[in-house]
């Protein structure tokens, strides 16, 4: 069981990494990306193939695919920019999709659908797989934490506080004279390399990458993530990947007590359970578990007067 | 010829997808948020009118029919219940807590049906041959369906008290309120409608494919692309989306393998984002 | 053939009978039940394969229960659902593994799952029993914790190749889902018909989910074939060959056994399904361990998956019972002591349990092929069944 939780503490890491990464972007300046599992994918492949292909160093080749996934957001911001809400969505979501049907074709790149087995994870042979994963649980967290301290002086720099300003009202940030543009393009650079870092870091833990595993499920799981736990604050983003992975995996032991199903049955019951608690806790915590502590007005419907207003206040 | 036949392609898979893509933008017509259940919803169109056509025999119309009131019944209850106490929170946490909703529902279906296919008994048709351009009978009559609809919507919005109602929601929900429109009962009208609407799209493509708990998920990306490219709640513009994402994908065809076809579709997204960031025909209700 | 089957079922019968005469004899079993991991799609695009084999796979543990269990325990299942994706499964897998401790996995399906799940397998001395077509499964270092009863690609694409050309087949058209085995099937498939004077004339890969190929079939039959060959899966077979119908191309199509099983069929209109043929790996022709499956299964024809998910219980089943032990490493050491060989043909978990307790040395027949192993996991070599739908029923055509 212990090795097992291990495991999951590490997967749980790695979407803290993307809900924190995400809570620039879309948390802090109001930028729905959908594409996050895209930029994990530019990650993953970039640590993996340097690693696995040139012999790169593991700790260079997550440094590229964090660099690399950051370039790469840089240009899709730069694409991007002058879209905002359910347009900008659909076409990070056409990034992320382009990216898979890209890696699933060309099979030059990284073998297609077939994926790239055998990625080098730090002492995996030496460590036998449950003191890896021991090992791999310390550096995730390890990463996951800098990320949060980066994460949060970020967000409380007057960086942060433009990012917030576009997020609320955007023409009031330009009226006050910064460039919106470079701002939004700095945010998807940050959020990026942490969704890159992430990616970099699962496909030396998993051994395995293949297009597949960047279908949009993915994406799904951790902006819930981010939603449960509270848009917009680095604690929520954390705490909300944790209750995430919890409700995936707990649900699997509730499954079996309930008699005279089927096993698609019980299989769809569990992602009905998982889909249901992830409803309740977004119903009776509309602003995740842990609310941003700043207060703000709704978005949808505040008046822009509002937000200036509650700008002049801070 | 080939190009011809490409776009007579493009069109006909297009109008499929302009009945759920109405649906989705007259919901963001009017609540103003992306309804990602529209998935689930065309699944459980698919399955109710199975059960209308394979259970209880009724032929393809009326399968059709009760396929838009279920999914539309459906989309009511699921909107009061799920998706009302969310709108408060913003546009956002209603989008993605949909996504949740359609993943329940998917799942309420998949528990009852399973996952093996399924088809509707109804006999197939060839294709007619009009000076080498293939077009099937089928497809033909998913078009008259879907031009249907999309005209009695119009009229229905145009025309009829309620119809304008919805409009002036749409247009200004504060100045409706003050001049004594129930929002409630215009937010349950317009979730039957476009639930409805999803349930019958759903019901289109699986006469085409096979029914399964998947066939909603499967075709959601493509009917909000088609949604956005069109322009965000416009009812003529996500018409105009379905069919430019149709013809988009099959002419790509032209270039590039088969299996870059979604791919192409999301670059000609972008192309015409690029050039009017708010979708062809902008943000009218109408 | 009728004579082997017959004695069998009776056989089987006989067992079944002295069972249920002596009810205290099956509740003999002592000890902690052996657990067993199966890891199938429940959920997600392989949604509509993984229940059908996951019911022939209980369909032979209830059956080796029913007569006592293996080692005098009980086998007992931990289904976990893959959700035909990568990372839910890799996650599933660790499950099955550190809280269940099962000693093998049986059922993944995809691919990418296989190979996503494979090195938290073989780091962990568990066995994989596999249905994914990839190639490349098979070459990953698993140290022989691993073995796959898909024939590879190269047996297939060839075996296919041959059955179309005994057709009559000069003109192949292939049109195959975006898959790992959609380029490595083409270069087999154009050595096998070459060297007769027959070709393949396009070659089209399409994109799964897509609710119609009218343009993809369009581009196949610009190469004017005479026969199609389809590679995919049921729910993208059916659009693809209701497509075929209305363009009024009434061709022989070839597919795979399991893209077109009976229940699939059943969902059609007949005349969307003629001309079609379909192949699926098999055992030699007076093997009744298919039969057996079909029995169990209560599928009149069983597909490929279905044999092959009935080989892989009956195999974990009787090496547990040669190793005398359940582990990952025994089932490692000993699979191929109790599938290849010149030990007693067996057909069943339960006739083999029969001739292992008589200390004989057994050699167990599938109903997908005779289950004998090459050092990395791949079938040896195995029959093709060929069927022929015939008013929207599959039929026996021949098997070579």
């Amino acid at each position: 069981m212990e090795h097992y939780l291990v495991a999951m503490g590490v997967t749980a890491g790695i979407y803290a990494m993307m809900a924190l990464g995400m809570n620039v972007i879309w948390g802090k300046a109001g930028l729905i990306n959908l594409g996050l599992v895209g930029f994990f994918a530019v990650g993953a492949y970039t640590s993996g193939l340097l690693t696995l292909r040139l012999g790169w160093p593991i700790p260079l080749g997550i440094a590229a695919g964090t660099l690399v996934a950051s370039l790469v957001g840089v240009l899709v911001a730069m694409i991007t920019v002058r879209l905002r809400g359910d347009y900008l969505a659909i076409v990070t979501l056409g990034f992320a999709e382009t990216m898979r049907i890209v890696m699933s074709n060309e099979l030059w790149i990284a073998n297609g659908t077939d994926g790239l087995s055998g990625i080098p994870g730090p002492f995996r042979q030496a460590l036998g797989p449950h003191l890896f994963n021991l090992q791999f649980l310390g550096i995730v967290t390890a990463a996951t934490v800098i990320l949060f301290f980066l994460v949060e002086r970020l967000v409380n720099s007057p960086f942060g506080r433009v990012l917030r300003g576009i997020r609320d009202d955007e023409q009031v940030v330009q009226v006050a004279g910064k460039n919106v543009v470079t701002f939004k393009i700095k945010a998807f650079a940050f959020g990026t390399a942490a969704l890159g870092l992430a990616g970099a870091l699962y496909g030396h833990f998993t051994s395995f990458i293949a297009p597949d595993l960047f279908a949009p499920l993915l994406t799904l799981y951790v902006k819930l993530s981010l939603l449960a736990g509270g848009l917009g604050n680095s604690i929520g983003a954390v705490v909300g990947a944790v209750l995430v992975v919890f409700f995936l995996e707990s649900t699997r032991f509730i499954i079996p007590l309930v008699p005279g199903i089927s096993a698609v049955q019980g299989a769809a019951l569990r992602e009905l359970l998982i889909a249901v608690a992830l409803l309740v806790v977004l119903r009776f915590y509309a602003r995740g578990l842990v609310p941003e502590s700043i207060p703000q007005p709704p978005l949808p419907t505040a008046p822009p007067e509002a937000a200036v207003a509650i700008e002049r206040v801070r | 010829m080939e190009v011809l036949q490409l776009i007579v392609n493009g069109l006909m898979a297009g109008t499929i997808l302009a009945v759920p893509a109405i649906g989705l933008t007259a919901i963001f017509a009017v609540l103003r948020f992306t309804n990602f259940a529209l998935a689930s919803h065309m699944t459980i169109g698919a399955f109710a009118g199975f059960v209308a056509n394979v259970t209880f025999g009724l032929p393809a119309v009326a399968a059709l029919g009760f396929a838009f009131v279920i999914a539309g019944l459906v989309g009511v209850l699921s909107d009061e219940f799920v998706l009302k106490p969310f709108r408060r929170a913003g546009f956002i946490t209603t989008a993605i807590g949909s996504i949740a909703l359609t993943i329940a529902l998917e799942n309420i279906v998949r528990f009852i049906f399973g996952n093996q296919l399924r088809g509707y008994d109804l006999p197939i048709l060839r294709d007619w041959n009009i000076h080498g351009i293939r077009v099937s009978p089928q497809q033909v009559e998913n078009f008259v369906v879907a031009v249907i609809v999309m005209a009695a919507l119009f009229a229905f919005l145009s025309f009829t008290r309620v119809g304008k109602s919805m409009r002036a929601v749409a247009d200004n929900p504060m100045l409706a309120a003050i001049k004594g429109i129930n929002a409630n009962v215009v937010a349950r009208l317009v979730s039957f409608v476009a639930m409805g609407l999803a349930g019958l799209g759903g019901m289109l493509i699986g006469l085409d494919t096979t029914i399964d708990p998947l066939i909603g998920f499967k075709t959601i990306l493509q009917i909000f692309a088609a949604a956005v490219v069109g322009g965000l709640g416009s009812i003529p513009g996500a018409v105009v989306g379905a069919l430019v994402v149709g013809v988009g994908e099959e002419l790509s065809l032209l270039v590039l393998t088969p299996a870059y076809r979604t791919a192409v579709g999301f670059i000609a997204i972008l192309v015409v984002l690029t050039f009017r960031p708010r979708g062809i025909l902008g943000q009218r209700a109408y | 053939m009728r004579k082997t089957t017959r004695r069998t079922i009776l056989k089987t019968a006989a067992a079944a009978a002295t069972v249920a005469a002596l009810p205290i004899n099956a509740n003999a079993q002592s000890g902690e039940p052996i657990r067993i991991g199966i890891l199938t799609p429940l959920t997600g695009a392989g949604g509509n394969d993984g229940p059908r084999m996951l019911k022939a796979m209980t369909a032979v543990f209830d059956e080796v229960n029913k007569q006592g269990g293996v080692l005098g325990r009980r086998i007992e299942t931990v289904v976990e659902d893959d959700q035909t994706n990568p990372e839910a499964a890799v996650r599933a897998a660790r499950k099955l593994i550190e809280v269940n401790k099962v000693p093998m996995i049986l059922g993944t399906w995809a691919s990418a799952v296989t190979a996503a799940v494979a090195p938290v397998c073989w780091e962990s001395k568990t066995f994989l029993m596999t249905v994914s077509g990839a190639d490349s499964i098979t070459l990953l270092p698993h140290q022989g914790f691993l073995i796959r009863t898909q024939p590879t690609s190269k047996l297939q694409a060839t075996a296919h190749g041959e059955f179309m050309l005994s057709q009559g087949a000069k003109r192949v058209g292939i049109i195959g889902i975006q898959a790992p085995f959609a380029l490595p099937n083409k270069e087999h498939l154009e050595n096998t018909l070459k060297p007769k004077g027959a070709e393949v004339v396009s070659h089209v890969i399409y994109e799964k989910d897509k609710p119609t190929y009218r343009s993809e079939i369009d581009q196949m039959m610009r190469g004017k074939p005479d026969y199609i060959y389809t590679n995919g899966y049921a729910p993208d077979t059916v659009v693809l060959l209701r497509d075929l119908y209305r363009a009024g191309i009434d061709m022989p199509k070839f597919a795979q056994s399991y893209a077109v099983p009976q229940a699939t069929l059943d969902t059609i209109p007949p005349e969307v399904s003629t001309k079609v043929y379909t192949g699926q790996p098999s055992a030699d022709i007076e093997s009744p361990a298919y039969k057996l499956a079909a029995d169990r299964t209560g599928d009149k024809e069983p597909d490929g998956y279905v044999s092959q998910a009935t080989d892989w219980a009956s195999m974990a089943v009787l090496t547990i019972a040669k190793a005398k032990e359940a582990s990952g490493v025994a089932m490692k050491d000993n699979v191929r002591k109790i599938c290849q060989g010149s030990g007693q043909k067996v057909y069943s978990a339960v006739e083999g349990l029969k001739v292992l307790a008589e200390g004989k040395e057994i050699n167990y027949e599938g109903a997908s092929g005779p289950c004998d192993f090459t050092d990395i996991g791949d079938i040896l070599g195995c029959r093709f069944r060929y069927m022929h739908v015939v008013k929207g029923k599959l039929e026996f055509l021949k098997l070579v």
